[in-house]
């Protein structure tokens, strides 16, 4: 059989290559035993030109079929100079696809890798705290005062204005189905009981882990992808002693803090709508108010709250130290602190309600 | 646009060329610091043009206003006899995607694959070409750096020298007609960057790409420069062919091209200065 020629026109760059393209594909698909390209006319040409012929000679190998060059200038053959055409042809494995239990796998992994991770940092950390003294990790108090302010102080104004507009919510909503059994009244009890043993650290641990669980990832996965981190282990500073247990110590504080100001203006909020559209007699709210408050519930709210703010700062440093990926892993890292913060604050309050209801 | 007919000159830097980039009275300030002070020069096409200077001397600055990114406190850029910053933003970008730009520190995409990040700019600028071909191109340029077997990985997987000849690849996947390397070697292995060297050389020869090389490399730059230029303190200290470069009689010249330390300062603070001032009474 006689080669195919294809006669390549004056100019051969990305402009003018796609007709030329899919002239080439054809004859080599169509399975000629020998192609010849002439390129002797050619006096423009471009790397888009020699990827088409290096690309015609990988096809050409892959069916068996010879391909010649013919009538290259020198300008040209300079051009294939800068690469080694073998080595561009060369067979390369394609990326392996993943079967379906190992996509699950992977689907479910992270999940559990990030609920290892955070258990591993926070024994890591208690260890640094209670041992710091005989293994000189010396907790650093001002580091953590400079975090309390940072995740309590600041966040303050956000977690009164979503606490007020609550109490009005809760209020009005105990207020629609208890005016049907006349019993108005108690919508002070309703307020207070459910604030104080639910709402208050929920929403407050939830405010917390969407402003400071972040933060915590996004600052620790930055220090580690600029290697700060390794710089501070190799000046012999504990990461763990020194960006872990402030942040922790800071977080267990904090948010109980700001659970206890949740908690008051939410019943602030309640009265004023039990007051003012109810109509209820404010010492009679207030009565009622301090009737139906327990310490019980009020303390195991706070220990409720201390608990979800040491899981938001567990979940943010382990995610902020386990970044992958540059900058782009930041990013990752600091949504998945926030979902999986919200998640575990859920899965343990679900745990708290039914030790804490079994014990009482 | 294309090469064939674009021509190496005969004897580059000879100053008898046709000038690409003509910088007059460029001066730049950010507040209070004054980085740029009325610099003057040209680069010749088809030449290699190297800048060096200490470390925040204004290198990448100039680069950037050079190359479009950055328009000047005062002064003019011209390429091609245009300035730069007079003209409108389309033909701007227009001769932006004839240039390319190869940054300090690569500044990769790092949400894309290497050979994604070399293809992008092929693929924006010819959006009628398969992809199959576009995927060729940009493995070639990997080829040519000495990364296609790194190619599917992501930037951040990479090391410093790597990303920097992905940057190197993504710089030159336009076949760009003027390239500037911001210190294209610094962080490489002296073979690798032996190799960028011969790249940029070879680059030059075979396609007449006028470049702009930055480098904190003296051996390097005398290797590579078919003409250079020497920033001190924000003004060009020594500006022509290396050999004049290197009979400079200026000392700062001497001692920097020697990489010795200034005098003031390699000698330390001398005691007897201060006693003989009566500082220490
Ligand atoms: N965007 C900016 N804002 C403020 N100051 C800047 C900015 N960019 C550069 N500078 C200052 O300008 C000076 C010169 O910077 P430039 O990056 O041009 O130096 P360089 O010569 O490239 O240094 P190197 O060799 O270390 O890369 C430095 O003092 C730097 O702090
Ligand atoms: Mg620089």
């Amino acid at each position: 059989m006689t080669p195919v020629t294809i006669e390549i026109p004056e100019r051969f760059d990305r402009d003018t290559v796609q007709p030329i393209a899919d002239r080439l594909d054809a004859a080599v698909a169509r399975g000629h035993a020998a192609v010849r390209i002439d390129l002797s006319a050619v006096r423009e040409f471009d790397s888009t030109a020699m990827a088409l012929i290096v690309a015609a000679l990988r096809d050409a190998k892959r069916t068996g079929t010879t391909v010649e060059l013919e009538g290259i200038s020198e300008p040209v053959l300079d051009y294939f100079s800068l690469v080694s055409v073998r080595h561009l042809i060369e067979e390369r494995k394609p990326d392996r696809q993943l079967g379906f239990v190992e996509r699950v796998g992977r689907g479910v992994m992270p999940t559990l890798h990030v609920a290892r991770d955070s258990a591993v940092l926070f024994a890591r950390a208690v260890r640094s705290l209670v041992l710091g003294p005989w293994t000189g990790e010396r907790f650093r108090v001002s580091r953590t005062v400079a975090e309390v302010s940072e995740a309590g102080s600041s966040a303050m104004p956000i977690v009164s204005l979503i606490a007020f507009l609550l109490g009005l919510i809760l209020a009005m909503q105990a207020w629609l189905q208890l005016r049907i059994f006349a019993a108005e009244l108690f919508v002070a009890d309703m307020v207070a009981v459910s604030v104080t043993r639910e709402i208050g650290p929920l929403m407050t641990a939830i405010l917390v882990a969407a402003r400071s669980g972040s933060a915590i990832a996004a600052q620790i996965g930055t220090m580690v992808i600029n290697e700060e981190v390794d710089a501070l282990e190799q000046m012999g500073i504990k990461p763990v002693a020194w960006l872990v247990v402030p942040k922790m110590v800071a977080l267990a504080l904090a948010t109980p803090c700001l659970t206890v100001l949740f908690d008051a203006v939410a019943m602030t909020g309640g009265m004023l709508f039990g007051v003012s559209v109810v109509e209820i007699n404010p010492g009679a709210y207030l009565e009622r108010t301090q009737e139906s408050l327990k310490l019980a519930d009020l303390a195991s709210g706070l220990f409720k709250a201390s608990v979800f703010g040491t899981l938001i700062a567990s979940i943010g440093c382990a995610l902020g130290l386990n970044v992958e990926g540059g900058p782009e892993g930041v990013g990752r890292a600091t949504t998945r602190a926030v979902v999986a913060s919200i998640f575990a604050i859920i899965v343990f309050d679900a745990i708290f309600v039914i030790v804490l209801r079994v014990g009482s | 646009m294309r090469f064939l007919h674009r021509e190496r000159p005969a004897d580059p830097g000879a100053g008898d060329v046709e000038a690409l980039i003509d910088v007059e009275g460029v001066s730049t300030s950010f507040g209070d610091n004054v980085v740029l002070d009325g610099i003057d020069m040209t680069v010749g096409r088809g030449e290699i043009f190297v800048i060096i200077g200490p470390s925040g001397c204004g290198k990448t600055t100039l680069l950037r206003h050079m190359s479009g990114m950055l328009p000047p406190s005062s002064g003019v850029v011209r390429i091609g006899g245009e300035s730069l910053y007079d003209l409108p933003e389309e033909e701007l970008d227009s001769i932006r995607r004839r240039m390319g730009f190869s940054f300090q520190h690569g500044a990769l995409l790092n949400s894309m694959s290497v050979i994604e990040n070399v293809a992008l700019p092929l693929a924006e600028a010819a959006p009628h070409l398969s992809r199959d071909l576009i995927d060729e191109v940009a493995q070639m340029k990997l080829e040519m750096v000495g990364l296609l077997d790194a190619k599917d990985r992501a930037p951040s997987d990479l090391s410093g020298g790597m990303k920097k000849r992905a940057a190197i690849a993504r710089a030159i996947a336009l076949d760009p007609e003027l390239v500037f390397f911001d210190e294209p070697s610094a962080g490489l292995d002296p073979i690798t960057a032996a190799a960028v060297d011969n790249l940029i050389l070879k680059l030059a020869r075979i396609f007449g790409i006028t470049m702009v090389v930055v480098t904190h490399d003296i051996a390097s730059a005398f290797t590579i420069g078919d003409r250079m230029a020497l920033l001190f303190d924000g003004r060009v200290f020594a500006h022509g062919r290396p050999e004049d470069v290197q009979q400079h009689p200026d000392a700062r010249v001497q001692d920097f091209i020697h990489r010795a330390l200034p005098r003031d300062e390699a000698r330390g603070v001398d005691i007897t200065d201060y006693l003989a001032k009566g500082a220490l009474r």
